[in-house]
């Protein structure tokens, strides 16, 4: 049975992916120690859209003939893994909420 | 994450032998090479060095390619007296190149880049199995 911990474990494991990259000094805030889940997820989401960005920039100087390939694949490994993360945590979620919705009252 | 740090330092390690096979490469194009004029040396074979370094935001221990160092033993002398090269007793001097040696070299870096991309595929695949539970 999920438990909305689950998501919420989830969602501060997420955060956390991102705190040893240099890319991510933006998610300096450690969600689930106290803030709601919308935080959370305003969290979650704030640094994926930074690996998004980061791998993105690397792109570009990729296809400008600036970057090493090495550090294309890093990142947009980085920013697969932190999508496949919150993406799974939101299907999850979303499953929750309609077994939650099903239950007969 | 751990796992991220790892892709992280394997990357250090692929950037490195990336390093050391352009110098190999350079290695392997010039081992016939002879002298720009006359009295001067021809290329001399150049070894590229590792080095560890600390990197800080991930806190671990990278590899980087440090300085290129030049190979000081003694030239190839072939005795080609036709040649525009040759000295006085009909010997001209050839790089300190040995293809066989580059070779070799050229196959531990790319076994070691091998080995790198392993490290990071190994550790992909593990981020992954990981969030799968999730999803079942």
């Amino acid at each position: 049975m999920t438990t909305p911990t689950v998501a919420a474990n989830a969602y501060a494991t997420l955060a956390r992916l991102h705190d040893p990259t240099a890319a991510m000094k933006g998610a300096t805030e450690t969600p689930g120690a106290g803030g709601g889940f919308g935080d959370m997820l305003k969290n979650a989401i704030g640094a994926l859209n930074q690996a998004a960005k980061a791998s993105d920039t690397q792109t570009q100087a990729m296809a400008a003939g600036k970057a090493n390939i090495v550090d294309v694949v890093t990142a947009v490994a980085e920013t697969e893994v932190a999508i496949d993360a919150l993406v799974s945590v939101r299907d999850r979620v979303i499953q929750s909420y309609e077994e939650i919705m099903r239950m007969p009252i | 994450m751990d796992f991220l740090k790892s892709i992280a330092i394997a990357a250090s390690g692929l950037r490195a032998q990336a390093g050391r096979m352009r110098v190999i490469s350079e290695n392997i194009a010039n081992a016939d090479s002879t002298a720009p004029r006359e009295g001067a040396d021809p290329y001399r074979r150049k070894i590229p060095t590792f080095r560890t370094e600390v990197d800080r935001a991930l806190d671990a221990q990278v590899v980087s390619l440090g300085r290129v160092r030049t190979d000081q033993s003694e030239f190839r002398l072939k005795h080609e007296p036709g040649h525009p090269a040759a000295d006085a007793n009909g010997n001209v001097r050839y790089p300190n190149v040995n293809s066989l040696v580059e070779m070799t070299d050229l196959k531990e870096a790319q076994r070691s880049y091998e080995a790198n991309i392993n490290v990071i595929t190994a550790s992909r695949r593990m981020i992954q199995r990981t969030i799968e539970i999730l999803k079942s």
